[in-house]
């Protein structure tokens, strides 16, 4: 992999705005999902109402057009993020449409952990003289836990290839420095071959990290 | 004072929002322009769909094999596609196509076969789907009892007589949901073959928008068109909800956040 010391700085830069697109867009997605789950188990119907929206409107429409409308549909606005930098714009502008779109798959999650638990349970523990709080520590939270950190996980190596979609609106992560370095050198298989590798050293361990996690989970239960 | 004429004094003062453009949306000829881009999104996922429902049939196949030289390649292959980015491989697949094809093709269509972008860009989404959809698959199989194999060879039936009339028959049918859930994927993945230059749904708003500079509105109406035939068919998949042993549902749920979250 000589072309990753040819052009160390693109690689590099391009590494680590995926890393980074890829923590503040699953940090924005644990945040949206989590209001956008309570919304859905929201005893208001308003709120109820458009929770399911949200939610069915960001499924069934393509990341690609969130991130070209976040970009250019704003931009035409005038909103630019609150910054005069254009690539801080673009870059906003790509970790905002991660969160908004992760954002309604891991409301599900969270709201299948929510409503997952038995109401017998609840009433079973506060009858054995257990307070709200204890039920909460010791038999809610653990199961809620355990049936959503395993699927968050997933969602969050799915946002990590996601990212890579930021490269169509300008970010300079990784795909685009691949791009950038087969446009110079015509060594495309070189180019992307290195991009690939990088990517498998960006997923591979989260997948493992994952699956143990899973089985982990499996066996407590 | 209309309600459509309160909103259009309130909006349309905005800069931004081209209140003179808004009548291109129910022109004709905007609305065929715009039918043609759909009708490219249609062809290319139906044409991925089938393409990577054979591969993905083999690779479950193989990956369920007992011969370790089957099955080895068929995890690797699977795990390592699983791991990638689909538009670095429909990128790729662009820049590298025709390189690649031209040897195999040559005879066929001449020396100066070009790879035509909508296949790259159906390879490029063969590709991933076909490993997602042999997790599926091997998903399914998974989900029967051991009985029905067992049954079946008892009566003498080899392998693949096996396959086609005991095991397929029933994993697919558990499956239905799941591949619809996959069609609607792939209609949201074609968007990526925009990057390379196939006049689909979103390139075709891009050049509605370089025309009239009404990003903001195009891409609403994209978004629209996009989120009513999604929406349809993942409706239908859970109308179609097929009682599945548990742990298959769990495992597919597993593969559809994983990889089908494009």
């Amino acid at each position: 992999m000589g072309i990753l010391g040819e052009f160390p700085d693109l690689f590099l830069t391009g590494l680590w705005l995926t890393v980074q697109l890829s923590i503040l867009g699953s940090i924005g997605a644990l945040v949206v999902g989590t209001v956008i789950a309570l919304f859905r188990v929201s005893p208001i119907p308003p709120l109820r109402w458009l929770g399911v929206a949200y939610v069915e409107f960001f499924r069934n429409t393509p990341l690609l057009v969130h991130l070209f409308f976040l970009w250019l549909g704003l931009g035409a606005l005038g909103f630019r993020f609150w910054t005069t930098d254009t690539f801080g714009t673009i870059f906003r502008a790509a970790a905002v449409g991660m969160a908004l779109y992760h954002g309604a798959y891991v409301a599900e999650v969270i709201r299948g952990g929510l409503l997952g638990i038995d109401k017998g349970q609840i009433e079973a523990a506060r009858s054995l003289g257990l307070s709200f709080v204890q039920t909460l520590r010791y038999v809610q939270l653990p199961q809620t836990f355990r049936a959503t950190v395993p699927p968050l996980g997933n969602i969050g190596i799915a946002l990590i290839k996601n990212t890579s979609l930021a490269s169509t609106i300008g970010v300079a992560e990784l795909l685009q420095a691949a791009d950038i370095v087969e446009s110079r050198t015509f060594r495309s298989d070189e180019a992307y071959g290195a991009v690939l590798l990088l990517y498998l050293v960006l997923t591979i361990p989260a997948s493992l990290g994952v699956n143990w996690l899973e089985r982990k989970m499996l066996i407590a239960r | 004072m209309s309600p459509f004429d309160a909103i259009s004094a309130a909006v349309c003062g905005t800069p931004g929002i081209r209140c003179d453009t808004w009548h291109l949306f129910v022109d004709p000829t905007i609305i065929r322009f715009f039918g043609e881009g759909l009708r490219e999104t249609l062809m290319l996922s139906v044409a991925a769909v089938l393409l990577s429902f054979a591969a993905g049939m083999l690779f479950a196949l193989g990956r369920l094999s007992t011969r370790a030289w089957i099955r080895w390649p068929s995890i690797l292959y699977i795990e390592t596609i699983r791991a990638l980015p689909v538009l670095l491989l429909i990128v790729y697949l662009h820049i590298k196509g025709t390189t690649i094809f031209r040897p195999i093709m040559s005879p066929f269509f001449g020396e100066d076969f070009d790879l035509p972008l909508f296949w790259a860009g159906v390879l490029g989404l063969s590709l991933y789907t076909s490993a997602v959809l042999a997790e599926i698959i091997r998903a399914g199989i998974q989900a029967l009892p051991r009985g029905q194999t067992e049954a079946a060879s008892a009566l003498g039936l080899s392998y693949v007589q096996s396959m086609r009339f005991v095991i397929l028959p029933q994993a697919l049918r558990l499956m239905v949901p799941a591949m619809m859930g996959q069609l609607t994927t792939v209609i949201k993945d074609t968007s990526l073959v925009s990057t390379i230059g196939v006049f689909e749904l979103i390139r075709q708003g891009r050049v509605i928008y370089t025309q009239y500079f009404n990003p903001l509105e195009v891409f609403l109406y994209v978004a629209v068109i996009y989120f009513v035939i999604c929406f349809a068919l993942s409706q239908a998949s859970r109308r179609l909800e097929i009682r599945a042993p548990l742990e298959a549902k769990v495992k597919i749920q597993e593969i559809q956040l994983r990889d089908q979250v494009a």
